[in-house]
């Protein structure tokens, strides 16, 4: 009995409406669930359930007509292509499928041993089937070089070939899961026998040969190097004008890979894991900290500006040509009167005011305030990315101003599109059109004739053609460091060939000194040996001339010479010692040295001072250098 | 010429390739005869042209191009404008003809002698830059450094003298530079229209840069083609074989620099020796003196 009803009976006041309407709601609610005879009774209950309804528990009948067959299993082998021994073969259960049924069962139906279809179900399954898992072993797509792109695009000082080709087994074989690949990382450099061979070419002893010592690796070393090389190995592949988006997002983050600030992160996350709770509250605070400063200064920095804007000129873009006149000087003074009430009325922070007709000068100043140029600078930036969806439109239509204005108007443009239009950014330019293949020619012409005539020689000699097929600005800057490297090979040229000069004429001395010192002996013969000598040592001066056939740095060699000649004179003084000796000697040597002055007349008169009182041998150390002079 | 409005771009460099030379065809019974009213004289019918890698537009930078042949040929300053090529243009796409259109800048001429041709560059009136001079040689006789180069311009039946240059447009001004890095657009696509300046072209492309095929060249963009192709022989292939050259030579050039540094050492050496002992000799003689 429930308690209302004792209450009913007992004539009390009820405890309220509630109970009692739920109770139906829950009768009623629960009524339509009742089937057959359940109902009947239930219903003789009324608005009082009875508690306890006899309820036929009715099962329903199965269906056994319409029911499929037991599904038939089998054992079937199988094999996954995703394992390296593709050998094994494993067996499972395995749903038969439609068709294999129906093959099972005809074959029964003719007749035939259920030995044999077995075996034909299992060779075709065998033909046929694959696990349904080897699609979920997914290889990483490691990019590949060959030795010869190597060489070219990858070499570094770091990493040597053979490690990086280890590094890149790694990350293929742990699918670039790189705390995998370092964890797993050893590597051990060539081993000693390799090494000897390049060590032979080298010409270093292979005894003494290092063994270098493997680098301990970082993570993000290991990460840099694997996005270097995929990364250029991805614009060889394929130019970075012509990459999709997509391709060229990855080829940015590959390439801007920065270890130092990966290692900062990670450093950082650490420190912030591993901080205790008072340093943590400690660090809350100084943010707050930190907020209210930033906070108070921004406040400081708009009241400074206020009051630059007060102290500031208006300057002025309008022409001046109005206020030429008597007529227009009044207006304007009228102007300037109530921009300066407006100023003096406004509070500091109101711009509304400033822009209240009358004051239009002024009013212009606060739209290039350096606040609103952060705000728009900051807008420009964030169009930078996808400026073709909201560019145009958003950006307001300003007059020129200023330079830095101008800058932030420009679109920025991304690398790539700087690729696809060849835009390209320096430091210092001269402005207007140039063709690229002018600063080769710049190089050239700016050059001395003889010194072009020789640099397009050292060219035919490398068989480089002298007008570049495409002087691209790559070309260009190769074309550069060749010239460059071929005037530093002339220079040396000109060296040696100097020293050439220089070493003949020592030996030419040592060889005169031998004579003379043969004619000290002989002390009475005739100064015969002299011009022979003069003229054995002529011939060698020519032919030697003649060999170096870079006549012109003979010369400026031979005027470097001048001064390390002068000892010659040292001879002429000895030979003087022997004038007396060999009166006739010196005589031919006059007759030489006349001849010598008629012919070229190089040597200042003045010099010729010892050359006459010089014996036979200056006469000759003399002809030698005129004629190396020649 | 009066000055653009606007400011140069600071420190910015654009560049936009483009080749010009000359073509020269013999005149000859068979397949290519002498036209009527062609002096007898003339031996060779040949062209000399300006024009973009790839045959893409130029004309939205070069205005106009003037060609100062040899004062023989009677009207020897030729000038061409391109907005009358580009009008030409447009009315062979509205009229039926058989004729293409015309993507550069070029002469027609027969004649039987070489001659340096003078090429006056004029550039769109944005750009607010001088027009500047190319030089070059008009060659009808195959030429080569070697008889096989020489050989291969002979059995060709043409030739070719191109050269391929790059217009660097230092510091552009503003309005100019926009000109020069908008309106990209794969080779084909139809122009946007001539009005929408800026913006449209820009979102075109945009579009077009993830769409385009793989190695070709965009209209109105900087861009090299990949590999060479017939009649087109400068691509970023002849690129890398010129760098290829150049950096053989280089190292040539580095292995003979450290030859001859060692050398230079002997000979310093061998020069010093010399000299010490000549002093000493000399020494030794005045001494004995």
């Amino acid at each position: 009995m429930a308690s209302h009803d004792v209450r009913d009976v007992l004539n009390l006041p009820s405890e309220g409406a509630g109970p009692r309407p739920t109770k139906k709601q829950k009768t009623s609610a629960a009524r339509p669930n009742l089937k057959g005879l359940a109902r009947e009774v239930q219903s003789l209950g009324g608005d009082n359930p009875i508690a306890i309804v006899p309820e036929i528990s009715t099962f329903k009948k199965r269906r056994f007509g319409s029911r499929k067959p037991a599904a038939r299993w089998e054992m079937s082998a199988f094999c996954n292509s995703a394992r390296g021994d593709q050998s094994l073969q494993l067996r499972h259960w395995k749903k038969e499928t439609e068709d294999q049924s129906r093959a099972t069962s005809q074959p029964q139906s003719d007749g035939q041993t259920p030995g044999e279809n077995g075996m034909e179900v299992a060779k075709k399954t065998d033909a046929v089937e694959d696990s349904s898992f080897a699609k979920f072993n997914v290889e990483v797509d490691v990019p590949q070089y060959s030795e010869d792109q190597y060489n070219s695009n990858l070499l570094s000082d770091d990493w040597a070939k053979h490690e990086t080709d280890y590094l890149f087994g790694l990350a293929r074989d742990f699918d670039l899961r790189w705390p995998l690949i370092w964890d797993r990382y050893d590597y051990t450099p060539q081993s000693p026998g390799n090494v000897k061979e390049e060590k032979d070419v080298d010409g270093t002893d292979p005894n003494t040969a290092m063994i270098p010592a493997p680098k301990p690796r970082t993570l993000e070393d290991l990460k840099k190097r694997y996005y270097e090389v995929a990364a250029k190995m991805m614009a060889v592949q394929k130019p970075v004008q012509y990459m999709t988006q997509a391709e060229f997002s990855l080829h940015e983050t590959m390439a801007n890979f920065n270890p130092v600030s990966e290692m900062q992160r990670k450093k950082f996350a650490q420190d912030a894991l591993s901080r205790s709770t008072d340093e943590a509250r400690e660090e809350e605070q100084l943010l707050i900290e930190v907020r209210r400063i930033v906070a108070r200064q921004q406040k400081l920095n708009q009241e400074r500006q206020d009051l630059y804007r007060r102290l500031d000129f208006p300057l002025t873009e309008q022409d001046i040509t109005s206020f030429k006149s008597s007529a227009g000087l009044s207006t304007l003074l009228q102007n300037l009167a109530t921009a300066d009430r407006s100023k003096k009325r406004k509070p500091i922070l109101d711009i509304n005011v400033a822009n209240t007709p009358g004051s239009a000068q002024p009013s212009a100043q606060p739209n290039s305030t350096p606040v609103s140029e952060g705000r728009r600078e900051s807008i420009a930036a964030s169009i930078g990315g996808h400026r073709d969806s909201i560019g145009g439109g958003e950006r307001p239509e300003r007059p020129t101003k200023k330079g830095a204005q101008q800058q932030q108007e420009r679109k920025k443009l991304t690398e790539q599109e700087e690729q696809i239009y060849g835009v390209s950014h320096h430091d210092r330019l001269p402005s207007g059109p140039t063709f690229r293949y002018e600063r080769i020619n710049k190089i050239l012409t700016t050059k001395s004739n003889a010194q072009h005539q020789r640099i397009t020689n050292t060219l035919a000699e490398l068989d480089i053609p002298g007008r570049l097929n495409m002087p691209t600005r790559n070309v260009v800057e190769g074309m550069e460091k060749l010239l460059n490297s071929i005037s530093v090979l002339l220079e040396i040229r000109k060296l040696n060939d100097k020293l050439d000069g220089e070493i003949r004429l020592e030996q030419a001395k040592k060889a005169e000194r031998k004579k003379t010192g043969t004619t000290i002996g002989a002390s009475g013969s005739e100064g015969s040996s002299g011009p022979a000598s003069a003229n054995t040592n002529e011939a060698t001066n020519r032919t030697n001339g003649e060999n170096t056939g870079l006549t012109s740095a003979n010369k400026e060699s031979n005027d470097d010479d001048r001064p390390t000649s002068k000892p010659t004179t040292n001879g002429a003084v000895n030979g003087e010692k022997y004038e007396l000796t060999n009166g006739h000697d010196a005589k031919s040597s006059e007759q030489a040295n006349a001849e010598n002055r008629e012919d070229k007349s190089m040597r200042p008169a003045s010099s010729g001072g010892y050359k006459r009182s010089a014996s036979v041998l200056s006469g000759v150390s003399e002809k030698s250098i005129k004629r190396l002079k020649k | 010429m009066a000055p653009p409005a606007g400011k140069r771009v600071k420190g910015v460099q654009v560049f936009r390739p483009f080749v010009y030379g000359t073509t020269a065809r013999p005149f000859n019974d068979t397949d290519h005869p002498r036209p009527a009213g062609v002096s007898p004289d003339h031996t060779h019918s040949w062209e000399v042209f300006v024009k973009g890698v790839e045959d893409t537009d130029v004309f939205y930078w070069l205005r106009r191009v003037q060609f100062k042949l040899h004062e023989s040929i009677p009207n020897h300053l030729r000038t061409i404008d391109a907005e009358t090529i580009v009008k030409e243009n447009e009315a062979l796409t509205g009229g039926k003809s058989s004729k293409k259109p015309q993507k550069g800048f070029v002469i027609n001429e027969t004649g039987w002698g070489e001659f340096e041709i003078t090429i006056k560059l004029y550039y769109d009136s944005k750009s607010g830059e001088k027009p500047q001079t190319l030089y070059h040689h008009l060659r009808l006789h195959p030429y080569g450094r070697n008889e096989a180069e020489k050989e291969a311009m002979r059995t060709g039946g043409e030739v070719i003298a191109w050269t391929y240059e790059e217009q660097v447009f230092n510091e552009p001004f503003e309005e100019f530079y926009k000109t020069l890095t908008s309106g990209a657009r794969d080779k084909g696509t139809p122009a946007p229209g001539a009005g929408g300046r800026g913006k449209g072209k820009g979102k075109n492309a945009f579009a077009s840069a993830a769409t385009g095929t793989e190695g070709d060249v965009k209209e109105r963009s900087a861009m090299i083609p990949l590999a060479t192709r017939p009649g087109q022989p400068f691509s970023r292939e002849t690129e890398e074989a010129e760098l290829k050259r150049l950096r053989e030579a280089e190292e040539k050039v580095h292995r003979m620099i450290t030859g001859l540094n060692k050398t230079v050492k002997a000979k310093e050496e061998e020069l010093a020796a010399l000299k010490a002992s000549n002093k000493a000799a000399a020494a030794a003689g005045s001494s004995a003196a």
